[in-house]
């Protein structure tokens, strides 16, 4: 058995998305068995199956090599406090009037 | 609203149950294929056969006529018939199948014949039937290539390969009776419903069952029944079938 990864697409709508994945022998059977499990009602009008051992896959240790980088993040809370403040010094009442 | 009566009844009956068998026991494997694809492949082709028997038993009983369509009670009360002598079955489609090799072996003997006998009905003079023939024909390609599928891959393997051998002797006997004739299938030719007696098509269907499998199995002689005979299998499976129904008789869906 192979392991396929199934990408589904709605024509007019969307890019390829993951679906999931499937169990096949081959890649004809691998068609045949993506439209039983990902396709019965219609979820998609166009589909991907790519052999897993096709894919180029980073491992975790070199894919978030940065996650205890702080400094090189940026959450926006900053900038939306400082944003808040000057809205509050600049028009108090507009702000409680709402909009 | 004209139900059919006669022998084009009897063509039509035969089919529908030949149909709903087919899918209830496709649809068993639900949860207990040999891998999940599979187990949800197989169920959903199940779900096609039910939907084509759905299909024939509205002709049985409407007509094919679209403007009035049949009741779902009556055709319920059709398909689930608890008296085995309204049944039409081939007993091919009857028999229980415990291991997936009879299993895909008789999906794929079970649709090859019926590719054969759509064709047939695909100029009816009935035009429901006609119509249900070319829909049918939308599923079924997928159906073969389905269980060919399979069987590219499993016949060469060594074990895999015997076992299905082993089913095919088992079921080919037994398989030669789906073109056993109702008695008014004659009425149906000659009202040009059908175009042909189904056993015309047998040639046919052996040259593929011997291509496929690479055999010279012998054939078996048919012993025409007239498709009024039941196997012992039958019992058990109109029981499966009825499970819900029989337990509340009285009660109204």
């Amino acid at each position: 058995m192979k392991r396929y990864e199934v990408f589904l697409k709605k024509d007019g709508r969307d890019e390829y998305r993951h679906a999931g994945s499937l169990n096949a022998p081959d890649d004809d059977l691998a068609l045949v068995l993506a439209r039983e499990t990902y396709l019965r009602r219609a979820e998609g009008d166009r589909l991907w199956l790519v052999d897993r051992a096709h894919l180029v896959v980073g491992d975790t240790e070199f894919v978030a090599p940065n996650a205890d980088k702080p400094h090189r993040h940026n959450d926006g809370e900053r900038i939306a406090e400082r944003r808040r403040r000057l809205r509050e010094e600049r028009a108090p009442r507009e702000e409680e009037a709402g909009s | 609203m004209t139900a059919l009566t006669g022998g084009v009844r009897e063509f039509v009956l035969a089919f529908a149950d030949d149909e709903h068998l087919m899918g209830q026991q496709h649809t068993e494997w639900i949860g207990i294929a040999p891998f999940l694809e599979e187990d949800l492949a197989f169920s959903s082709i199940g779900q096609d056969e039910l939907g084509h028997a759905a299909a024939l038993y509205a002709i049985v009983l409407g007509g094919g006529d679209s403007d009035e369509p049949v009741d779902d009670r009556q055709l319920d009360a059709l398909a689930f018939d608890p008296d085995p002598l309204r049944w039409r079955s081939a007993n091919l489609t009857e028999i229980r199948t415990d291991d997936w090799a009879h299993a895909l072996v008789r999906h794929w003997l079970y649709d090859t014949a019926e590719q054969l006998r759509w064709e047939l009905v695909a100029d009816s003079s009935l035009p429901a039937l006609a119509g249900a023939a070319a829909r049918a024909e939308r599923e079924e390609w997928f159906h073969r290539r389905h269980a060919d599928g399979l069987l590219d891959v499993l016949l060469p393997a060594p074990d895999a390969g015997e076992r299905l051998r082993a089913a095919l002797a088992d079921l080919l006997p037994v398989a030669v009776g789906l073109f056993d004739p109702v008695a008014g299938e004659v009425e149906a030719v000659a009202a040009g419903v059908t175009a042909a007696p189904f056993d015309t098509r047998m040639p046919e269907w052996i040259d593929r069952v011997r291509s496929r499998f690479d055999t010279d199995l012998p054939l078996s002689t048919r012993s025409p029944a007239g498709r009024t005979t039941r196997s012992d299998a039958f019992g058990p499976l109109l029981s499966r079938m009825r499970e819900v129904l029989d337990l509340d008789p009285a009660a109204t869906w």
